[in-house]
């Protein structure tokens, strides 16, 4: 299968992200205006006239490109409205970059949003086509929860030292989220809470999950030999892969649950690309889709940050905290920044935007000059998968 | 009609669980040895519970020209149910299905089997006020039957029947209720034992016979039941059994014939007299190969594994105690098209087999998820599930669910020959649910919403006296 890089190297010059909260008082429409408010006041000589295509991300807030074009009042302008579960956020990345990368369009924007607190439910709630009612009616924490047990079973894991690699993520991810005033929980939290925190689904508690939120995000991309009109500080997209997988975790026997082949594929694709051989020693810092506490755990192996089977450990050993050798959610992740389905891969982005510029502040990593975002929706088995890498340098 | 009406082929279904005490904030231990009730699960009802009685049917030589479903607890109004319990069984379509209603219609039900050439399957979920006097003597449970196929019914031969029809006004209830009103019940049995008696005496006389080995007596009316037991020479057997399960409604006169037949020996005779709203009584001779009309499980042995309910739990199941759940959208209703576009996976568990590398796609799929191999359009190859074991390949635990229940286990299991499936567990705690566990396919209602219910498959643990292939 033909894996090259684009035609065209790609940059972003340009991003914003809300705070990811309880908005009560903002709608999607707002949220997107903040985000790309935002964006757009990082280049101070381009107006959004200037801004010749728009992608926008929303799983359930929003229908077509009208979603982004009217709350901005895009007039004659191409938008398209992508949606990829909850990877939905990097699709609309994916896709703006492949434009700009064609030469069709010189400026493009890719925007992320969801409004999911204006329902009444804690949870993700999804409205799916008429079906004949044989599907399981999976939470999203059931469906990942199955990683657990599986895990253990493959490699032999007690349930103490599950419990407490569970543990460690979600206490690791809340105090990097301590440290973000965009997160949604900017508080560290105990072991104890989370070990102590009401059962949602199998071994997993209400603080092994993600925090349901309102956001949105944003970026500018150009083509990476135009990067530095508009900014000292591009960051350069140095490889990604997309994979939706075809679901045969769940339809035939033969899948363990212990990984998800969807995200090692896509990360094959974008470490080649980007010409990545060991992303254990690589890569400097990785935003990855801590969705529930055992996603993170699988996903340092599946990503080649651990060996198969030691992930466990290099999580109890601190190796992805954010003084750790390969920092993991250094913002707080989907755990404490929150995750408002569309806007989510574009605020992974954000956060490496952020860090590859040095502009993390108290949550800075020291030299970072090459980070992965990795994004998933759907649940083990059956789901769609994107890795990027981002650069510092071109 | 066949030259010797009769049964070729019985089965009985009951429930996992019994209720043996109901009484509110209980601090003391119950009665021993007091009256219990079989427990349809939370997600059984009579289409269920039918299908699950048909399915262990030892099929002879057909399903005969009718489906048959008897109930006095119908899921639907107008609606045929024995046309889902029809489609589960992947009958032909040239026999029709017909629901009978009432509690006379188990007795009318197993009639028609004899002489037409049908099967029928019993079926009742039955329900009192919490507090009832007769709350622990109602209960719920299915019997199915083939007959009136041929010259030599292999598990009975109909002697004589007689019927006595009364108009009495003792249990009823309005459209949309749930509970029987039931008039005082020394006034009904003097009239149901007058009926019985005068039905009973009738049939004996036709058959040419002066007693019988095994009296079977079915009542609405408990006092009834008892008289006539005492008055036709019973020996207590269909007591006893009653005792165990309550009046399973219109599955009972199947029930305890059923019960019966798993223990009576080829040439003896049985007289079933069902006193409800007048009186059906039946003489039968038992046959030759009674011991291979039956492959399903005896009733005994179901009785013996039942798993005792919590009378909170019973109250939650029936929706006669109203918990919060969580706070989750209700899970979505079936649509028609789909359902009916794929019958063979919804209502059978067909998987489609690639004829290329032999794997099972599950759900159904026009291309082999394993090989992407396209299956041939005009005659995919399908595989039926349903009578398969699964093994758990790995579980989990809702605690948000939205059944009533603080807790499901939703598996994700292998079956054995290929496919795999995502399916919740039934008539087991979660917690006692493990990887390498196996399982059974068990047809049962998910959920309903916006007033369809929604049928599909259900995972249930394989276990040795529910399960054995042969009696």
């Amino acid at each position: 299968m033909a894996n090259h890089r684009m035609a065209h190297d790609v940059a972003i010059v340009a991003m914003g992200c809300t705070p990811f909260r309880d908005h009560w008082n903002s709608s999607a429409d707002d949220l997107l205006v903040d985000a790309v408010g935002e964006c757009l006041e990082q280049l101070p000589d381009v107006a959004i006239t200037d801004v010749d295509a728009f992608w926008v991300g929303t799983q359930g807030s929003g229908m077509s490109g009208q979603t982004l074009a009217r709350p901005l009042r895009l007039v004659g302008k191409p938008v398209t409205r992508v949606e990829n579960y909850c990877a939905t956020g990097s699709e609309a990345f994916r896709n703006a970059a492949f434009a700009v990368a064609s030469g069709a369009y010189d400026m493009v924007m890719a925007t992320g949003v969801e409004k999911l607190k204006d329902s009444s439910q804690s949870g993700l709630s999804a409205v799916y086509p008429p079906s004949d009612g044989t599907d399981v009616d999976w939470t999203a924490p059931a469906g990942f929860s199955l990683l657990a047990p599986a895990y253990q079973g493959a490699y032999g894991v007690g349930d103490r030292d599950m419990r407490s690699t569970l543990t460690h993520v979600a206490v690791k991810n809340h105090a990097n989220g301590a440290l973000n005033k965009r997160a949604q929980f900017q508080k560290a939290i105990s072991a104890e809470v989370v070990e102590s925190s009401p059962k949602i689904a199998g071994p997993l508690g209400v603080m092994d999950c993600s925090g349901v939120s309102d956001g949105a995000a944003a970026a500018i991309l150009v083509r990476a030999e135009d990067a530095y009109k508009y900014t000292d500080k591009p960051i350069f997209l140095k490889g990604m892969g997309f994979v939706a997988g075809a679901g045969e975790g769940l339809a035939s026997d033969g899948y363990d649950f212990t990984t998800f082949p969807e995200v090692v594929t896509a990360a094959a694709q974008a470490y080649e690309q980007a010409g990545v051989t060991d992303p254990a020693n690589q890569i400097s810092l990785a935003e990855v889709h801590d969705c529930f506490t055992p996603t993170e755990l699988v996903l340092m192996e599946d990503l080649g940050f651990s060996e198969r089977g030691k992930g466990w450990r290099d999580v109890l050993d601190g190796r992805y905290d954010l003084d750790g050798a390969l920092p993991v959610n250094s913002d707080g992740g989907l755990k404490s920044f929150g995750h408002p389905i569309g806007a989510t891969g574009l605020r992974m982005m954000f956060e490496c935007f952020t860090q590859l510029r040095g502009e993390a502040g108290d949550r800075q990593v020291a030299d970072a000059r090459l980070a992965v975002a990795q994004n998933l929706g759907g649940q083990p088995g059956s789901c769609v998968a994107f890795v990027a890498v981002l650069g510092n340098e071109r | 009609m066949p030259d010797q009406p009769g049964i070729d082929a019985y089965a009985a279904y009951l429930p996992a669980y019994v209720l043996a005490d109901n009484r509110l904030d209980a601090t003391t231990a119950p009665r021993s040895g007091g009256p219990t009730r079989s427990v349809a699960a939370y997600d059984e009802d009579s289409v269920t519970m039918a299908v699950e009685a048909l399915r262990h049917l030892a099929e002879p030589t057909g399903w005969g020209r009718q489906l048959l479903l008897a109930t006095t607890s119908a899921p639907y109004d107008a609606k045929t149910s024995a046309g889902i319990v029809h489609e589960a069984l992947g009958l032909d379509p040239g026999v029709s299905a017909v629901d009978l209603r009432g509690h006379r219609s188990g007795a009318a039900a197993l009639d028609l089997v004899t002489r037409a050439g049908a099967c029928a399957a019993l079926a009742d979920v039955r329900t009192t006020r919490p507090g009832a006097p007769d709350e622990l003597a109602q209960g719920d449970a299915a019997a199915a039957f083939i007959g009136g196929s041929g010259t030599s019914p292999r598990a009975a031969t109909l002697v004589a029947r007689a019927a006595h029809t009364t108009e009495v006004l003792e249990r009823w209830r309005l459209p949309g209720e749930q509970h029987d009103r039931v008039w005082d019940e020394r006034f009904t049995a003097e009239v149901l034992v007058e009926a019985g008696k005068a039905a009973a005496t009738r049939a004996l006389a036709d058959a040419g016979l002066s007693g019988v080995h095994h009296v079977v007596v079915s009542s609405s009316n408990a006092r009834a039941a008892a008289t006539l037991r005492r008055a036709l020479g019973g020996d207590g057997q269909d007591a006893m059994i009653e005792r165990a399960t309550g009046f399973t409604g219109a599955a009972h006169p199947g029930l305890l014939l059923a019960a019966c037949l798993d223990l009576a020996e080829p040439g003896q005779t049985v007289l079933l007299l069902s006193a409800t709203e007048g009186a059906d009584a039946f003489v039968f001779r038992v046959g030759d190969d009674i011991r291979t009309a039956r492959t399903g499980p005896t009733v005994r042995d179901q009785l013996a594994a039942q798993q005792q309910l919590g009378y909170g739990r019973f109250l939650r199941w029936r929706g006669l105690l109203d918990v919060q759940g969580p706070a989750r959208p209700a899970a979505p209703a079936p649509a028609a098209p789909p359902m009916n576009r794929r019958a063979g996976w919804k209502f059978r568990l067909e998987g489609s087999r690639c004829d290329a590398c032999g794997s099972v796609t599950t759900p159904p799929r026009r291309i082999c998820v394993s090989c992407g191999i396209p299956t041939s359009t005009d005659s995919p190859s399908k595989v039926s599930l349903r009578d398969r074991v699964a093994t758990v390949v790995s579980v989990t635990t809702d605690h948000l669910t939205t059944m009533p229940e603080a807790s499901v286990a939703i598996v994700i299991a292998d079956v054995e020959g290929g496919g795999r499936l995502s399916a919740y567990a039934a008539d087991v705690p979660a917690e006692d649910v493990a990887v390498g566990m196996e399982m059974t396919p068990t047809f049962r209602r998910l959920w309903t919403t916006d007033a369809i219910h929604n049928y599909f498959w259900k995972l249930r643990p394989t276990t040795a006296v529910l399960d054995k292939d042969t009696p």
